[in-house]
């Protein structure tokens, strides 16, 4: 996330004409144009970027260091193709711009196309080199056009005198391969010396044909949906993983349970449990999460006969987990069912509880009411924490009145 | 030397005024850079100094967190590579190699050896009563070597704010 002011030098020359990079190579540099202007943009919102022409009738500034992209993508068009590139001339243009940037505190960077044949000479192209050195601005080459004559020497040699801690790059590209642009992707040119960039070339690939998101969206075009997916999976992935943890629990403790429940209550219950406790197994069986939810619900059912602090959690996670409705108001429903048979020999508990599953239910049915808003948990858990208090409550009286 | 104890009595070392965040230096070697010369610690070390990188020049841009006033500099460096042709710009925000030759200098001076042992060179002080930022330009140095090499750079002046918050904490002290 540098802070950085961008010339970009293009290079608009009579050997633009070509057609070996395809479609043409002035197509080919402007589509790796308009892919670095995205990027810059895109690593920090402060950063500037600007565009010159180097060849035609002279050195033209098409778009002074701005932030604003679609200035910078739309002087890109009617550009005409003309004349011999000067590659002095523009890096020397590229750096007056630059100094007379607003905002001094950005770094200067020149970045420039060359498509053409370079007629300086090494020395000259090495006094540039230092003098941008010594104001300390960066310089990006694009070496491209499979030119003979030692540009490639030439270009190189400008980057060795202008290379101050790495911060400068030549990027040879050859004819034929594939388009300018993807080979630059990978070039330190986007990515800016190792951060940065990244994001915007995961997009960059993504727009090539690759998809490399999870869902579908693409963060860069809207990151706060992509985000919000995100989240909500791993929400969906911990609650699962909890459920489930929570259900091979409850398996070894309803077993327990439903002993204790067999022991001192009536056989009409005993068989509630046992044919609960068969229901059980039968979903064992199957693999499905939503059986493991229904495991709870069925838990939770069995479990409200013979109240357990425990099961007062599992109720609470059998309502709020957003599995399929269907299955849960089934598994509800033979709560209420259950509830309503022992309605004689309720205790206020039960009652809550009952009404806790039927409100649970009902708040699942209502169209506006999201069961994973942590309001409505927390509403839920405050009515199970008083359905607790009260089923220790009456455990305690009833331990009274037995003794 | 009775001069040299008139000059440091009321004079101050402003190393404690400058703005760190803001000091820049251009054409220095990233290896040798403005540090060692100017910040403590790193410019009493011998082993460590300002180099500057393509030519002989530098550019030194130093703020400060309050306006100070300027009574003297001290430079130390080599006797060939240390700096020659000096001219110092306040307030001057900002200046490029290009520019540099476009204003005049708030003062200039040229360097002896004796100056580059430790002999602080005493400036027209009526041009530095207002200094926000000092800026030193390096023009050549003493030996017409490549590359310009300083050890320390020192600056003593005053603050034009009082110090009075600083002068109270004393008094709590004790």
């Amino acid at each position: 996330m540098v802070l950085e002011s961008t010339m970009i030098c293009i290079d608009n020359s009579e050997w633009m004409r070509n057609g070996d990079y395809s479609p043409s190579r002035f197509q080919a540099q402007a589509d790796a144009v308009n892919l670095i202007c995205g990027a810059k943009t895109q690593s920090n919102p402060e950063n500037t970027v600007g565009i010159l022409t180097m060849a035609g009738k002279g050195v033209r500034v098409l778009v002074t260091p701005t932030t604003d992209l679609g200035k910078i993508l739309g002087c890109m068009h009617g550009l005409e193709i003309g004349g011999e590139m000067n590659i002095t001339a523009g890096i020397q243009v590229a750096q007056l711009a630059l100094k007379h940037r607003q905002n001094k505190k950005q770094q200067q960077r020149i970045i420039v196309f060359a498509g053409s044949p370079v007629t300086y000479d090494k020395k000259a192209l090495e006094a540039i080199g230092r003098k941008l050195k010594k104001n300390s601005v960066a310089l990006d080459v694009v070496d491209f056009g499979d030119e003979e004559d030692g540009k490639a020497e030439k270009l190189d040699a400008l980057i060795a005198s202008v290379n101050n801690n790495e911060s400068s790059h030549i990027v040879h590209v050859p004819a034929g391969t594939d388009a300018l642009s993807d080979v630059l992707i990978s070039t330190p040119i986007f990515t800016g010396d190792g951060e940065g960039g990244s994001g915007f070339t995961a997009a960059a690939a993504a727009a090539g044909g690759m998809s490399g998101f999870d869902f579908g969206v693409d963060p860069n075009l809207d990151p706060e949906l992509a985000l919000a997916l995100r989240i909500s999976m791993e929400e969906e992935r911990a609650r699962q993983e909890a459920a489930a943890k929570k259900a091979t629990e409850d398996a070894s403790k309803q077993e327990t349970d439903g002993k204790q429940a067999s022991s001192s209550r009536d056989v009409g219950m005993a068989e509630a449990v046992s044919s609960s406790h068969n229901d059980l197994d039968k979903k064992d069986d199957q693999m499905d999460d939503e059986t493991s939810l229904l495991q709870q619900a069925v838990a939770m059912s069995m479990d409200k006969l013979a109240p357990v602090p425990s099961s007062s959690t599992v109720i609470a996670d059998a309502d709020m987990s957003d599995a399929v409705d269907q299955d849960l108001a089934l598994a509800l429903q033979m709560s209420i069912e259950d509830s309503a048979k022992d309605s004689s020999t309720d205790t206020e508990v039960n009652k809550v509880l009952g009404d806790q599953s039927l409100m649970s239910s009902i708040l699942a049915s209502l169209p506006g009411v999201n069961p994973d808003d942590p309001s409505v948990k927390e509403l839920l858990g405050s009515l199970q924490r008083q359905s607790e208090d009260k089923e220790n409550e009456d455990e305690s009286g009833k331990k009274e009145e037995k003794q | 030397m009775s001069i040299a104890s008139t000059i440091q009595r009321s004079q101050v070392d402003l190393q404690d005024f400058v703005d760190w965040s803001g000091v820049e230096c251009l054409n220095q070697n990233s290896g040798h850079s403005l540090i060692n010369a100017l910040k403590q610690g790193y410019r009493d070390d011998d082993g460590l100094h300002l180099e500057s990188d393509a030519d002989e020049q530098l550019l030194i841009y130093i703020p400060f967190t309050q306006v100070v006033k300027l009574h003297s500099i001290l430079f130390v460096g080599p006797e060939e590579e240390g700096p020659r042709t000096v001219k110092l710009f306040a307030n001057k925000e900002h200046m490029g190699f290009s520019n540099v030759n476009d204003y005049l200098p708030s003062d200039s001076a040229i360097l002896s050896e004796e100056n580059l042992k430790g002999k602080p060179i005493v400036l027209k002080y009526v041009k530095f009563q207002n200094v926000r930022s000092l800026t030193i330009f390096v023009e050549d140095n003493q030996g017409s070597a490549e590359t310009s090499k300083v050890q320390k750079i020192i600056l003593y002046g005053t603050t034009v704010e009082t110090t009075n918050v600083k002068d109270l904490k004393k008094i709590e002290e004790h």
